[in-house]
């Protein structure tokens, strides 16, 4: 059996006296859908940040596919196989809908710090973008400053940045949120796709969403892991749904 | 034939900067005039220094307050080139002296780099600024290199040329200029389309999603730098060859002022915005300061009113008219235009004039000068002349005002109809 593709082991986080994280233990095997769900400030965004590298960890470790992600940069981590989103839309706004897709698979592509190849030239490379914005339903907005586009289209560019690279281990934080029932359902439908055959990793409310798509749910109150099962045993677990999905039901 | 097709814009650029001079050619004696291929020769080399400068600013966006650095290093690197070549203990074509300059400007494009680019944003700013004055000091106490206050001076006339040109005159001068001017900014131009271009785009735009998409910031910042110092010191190698002298302001706040002030007049957001920027700068710079002792605040009021109203710079001005332009309705702006035109003249007349006379009643009764117009000398202790300034100016402000209703209201229904047809998103 291999390696686990997440793996925290007694993390903790603290900013400042505030223990936000307060000793997280999780295990996400490879090629599993796993939500994450809680309460709002139960630390789930703060827990995406450390296992991508934003925030180092207070103590405690974090393996991204058996290796120990202490003292790696966000962009070495990246490279491991680990690509994430962010909850408050993060693209690059004057660029180009493609260019940012071809952004994210410049380094994936081997490219690196290239200033000698000229990217016009690459049809590998602008095919693969053009292909994933059409995968994206982005294809008409190509040419367009993406800071033109609507929120949906820029969340779908997220994700479509985040997966261009070829990630294995896929974190989406809160991939849906603002969005309609109509752009919700086009999004959740472009994840299923997009996580086909990786580890998917995803923070969020929606709770049609995280039942319709989780394979295993972690449930987060104040730091702490209070539940982490599969849906059906989440719906049934009585801590849970006083602490969290009993005030969403009621 | 596709080549030429492709790359007419630069072909027709070249003819015309080769065909210019000869406008002010002296048929008589047979002559080029030597001031106006110096100052066609400077702006080709700022123009370069404004472009590596943009590539920091425009599409890193990192502010730089002392890139004349590099510019400067680069500039003495090339001078010590060129001695040693004189010297006859190296060898080196007088056309490749620019390269050597761009070598020492990359060189130390790398070493200050690794110094200056561990940050970014303020932090950025700010070490580059006091990077610019650890250098100017240093020029003035590292004599061997530096050459103290009188710095290093060369003579161009090498006999290495690769052409048999002996670089005698300022034509001959100005014509590697510009041939070194258009592979530059060429190079530039594409450089802006290689994955570390558009990465550098990336960082500017988002620095920590870039990280998050595999690359280091810092990286690109340092090959950005590293790449910017190369072209800086062409910039400063081809200023050598020009002026076949170099001191210590070559390394100045005051030259790295003039790349930021090219790149904002011009317009950071296009390629050719801060080629623009330059000429007005350089402009302002060598004509209009042989004409005014206040030269130096036409350019500060001209920076200051695009920063503030046209945060595009030259460019963006320009730009803006593109979706006008497409729906094929550029001609119904000539009226508005037009009639804009007599106020925003009186305005900056009345202007002019009032700083004129500010002018000559200090600095230039100092001097012992007088200010004359076509040669009516004008009594600046007289009223008159102060009140024509006033009034010009007041009334050309109020009557710009009228103008400009109309115009944005012309302006806008353009727009509107541009956006239907879907020019513009």
């Amino acid at each position: 059996m291999s390696a686990p593709a997440v793996e925290l082991k007694a993390v903790t986080k603290s900013f400042g006296r505030t223990e936000i994280i307060r000793g997280v233990d999780l295990s996400i095997p490879r090629g599993e859908r796993h939500a994450i769900i809680g309460p709002n400030g139960a630390g789930k965004t703060t827990l995406f940040n450390l296992i991508s590298g934003r925030f180092p960890v207070s103590s405690g470790t974090i393996a991204v596919n058996g290796r120990s992600t202490a003292g790696l940069a966000p962009q070495e981590i990246n490279r491991l196989g680990l690509s994430r989103s962010f909850q408050i839309t993060s693209i690059f706004p004057r660029m180009t809908v493609f260019e940012n897709i071809r952004c994210g698979l410049l380094w994936s592509q081997g490219y690196r710090y290239s200033f000698w190849h000229l990217l016009g030239g690459q049809k590998k490379l602008n095919d693969a973008a053009d292909a994933l914005l059409e995968r994206l339903k982005l294809g008409d907005r190509r040419n367009l400053p993406a800071g033109l586009l609507s929120y949906a289209e820029q969340r779908a560019l997220e994700i479509g940045i985040t997966i261009a690279g070829g990630a294995e281990i896929i974190l989406l934080d809160e991939p849906t949120a603002g969005m309609s029932n109509s752009e919700t359902d086009a999004a959740v439908e472009l994840i299923r796709s997009v996580s086909e055959g990786k580890t998917l990793l995803m923070v969020e409310h929606d709770m049609s969403v995280v039942f319709g798509l989780a394979d295993r749910i972690t449930v987060l109150v104040y730091g702490e892991v209070i539940a982490s099962d599969v849906p059906a045993a989440i719906r049934g677990n009585a801590a849970v749904q006083e602490a969290y999905l009993g005030t969403v039901a009621a | 034939m596709s080549l030429v097709r492709r790359h007419w814009v630069w072909l027709l650029a070249l003819v015309v900067l080769l065909a210019f001079p000869f406008l002010f050619f002296d048929w008589s004696k047979g002559r080029h005039s030597g001031f106006v291929l110096t100052l066609m020769s400077e702006i080709g080399v700022m123009a370069i220094f404004a472009l590596s400068y943009n590539m920091l600013m425009g599409q890193a966006g990192l502010l730089s307050f002392g890139h004349a650095v590099l510019l400067g290093l680069g500039a003495y690197c090339a001078a010590h080139v060129v001695n040693l070549v004189k010297a006859g203990t190296i060898w080196l074509p007088t056309e490749l002296v620019p390269l050597a300059g761009g070598l020492g400007g990359m060189f130390f494009g790398f070493v200050l780099g690794w110094l200056v680019t561990r940050q970014r944003a303020t932090a950025f700013a700010m070490i580059t600024m006091g990077l610019g004055e650890l250098v100017s000091a240093a020029a003035l106490m590292f004599m061997g290199f530096f050459g103290g206050e009188g710095g290093i001076s060369i003579d161009r006339v090498m006999d290495t040329s690769l052409f048999g040109v002996a670089y005698t005159s300022p034509w001959q001068v100005y014509c590697l200029v510009l041939a070194w001017a258009f592979i530059a900014a060429m190079l530039m131009r594409l450089q802006t389309q290689t994955p570390l271009g558009r990465i550098a785009n990336a960082t500017r735009d988002n620095f920590e999603r870039a990280q998050f998409v595999g690359y280091d910031p810092r990286i690109v910042r340092l090959l950005q730098f590293t790449l910017s110092g190369f072209f800086a010191g062409i910039a400063g190698g081809l200023y050598v060859l020009i002026y076949e002298i170099v001191t210590f302001d070559t390394v100045s706040a005051a030259k790295s002022a003039n790349a930021l002030l090219a790149v904002y007049i011009g317009g950071a957001g296009g390629f050719f915005g801060p080629i623009l920027g330059t000429i007005v700068v350089v402009l302002l710079q060598s004509g209009v300061s042989l004409l005014s002792n206040a030269w130096l605040l036409y350019v500060g009021v001209l920076f200051i009113v695009m920063v503030m109203y046209a945060p595009g710079g030259l460019i963006g001005l320009i730009f803006m008219h593109v979706p006008i332009w497409r729906i094929g309705r550029l001609r119904e702006l000539l009226l508005p235009y037009a009639r804009a035109f007599p106020p925003a003249l009186m305005v900056m007349l009345g202007f002019v004039l009032l700083v004129e006379l500010l002018s000559f009643t200090t600095i230039g009764a100092a001097q012992g000068k007088k200010f004359a117009i076509g040669g009516n000398v004008i009594d600046t202790t007289a009223p008159l002349p102060w009140l024509i300034a006033l009034a010009a100016l007041v009334l050309g402000a109020l009557w710009i005002r009228r103008e400009a209703r109309g115009f944005r209201e012309r302006w806008d229904a353009l727009i509107e109809d541009a956006k239907r047809q879907g020019v513009v998103s």
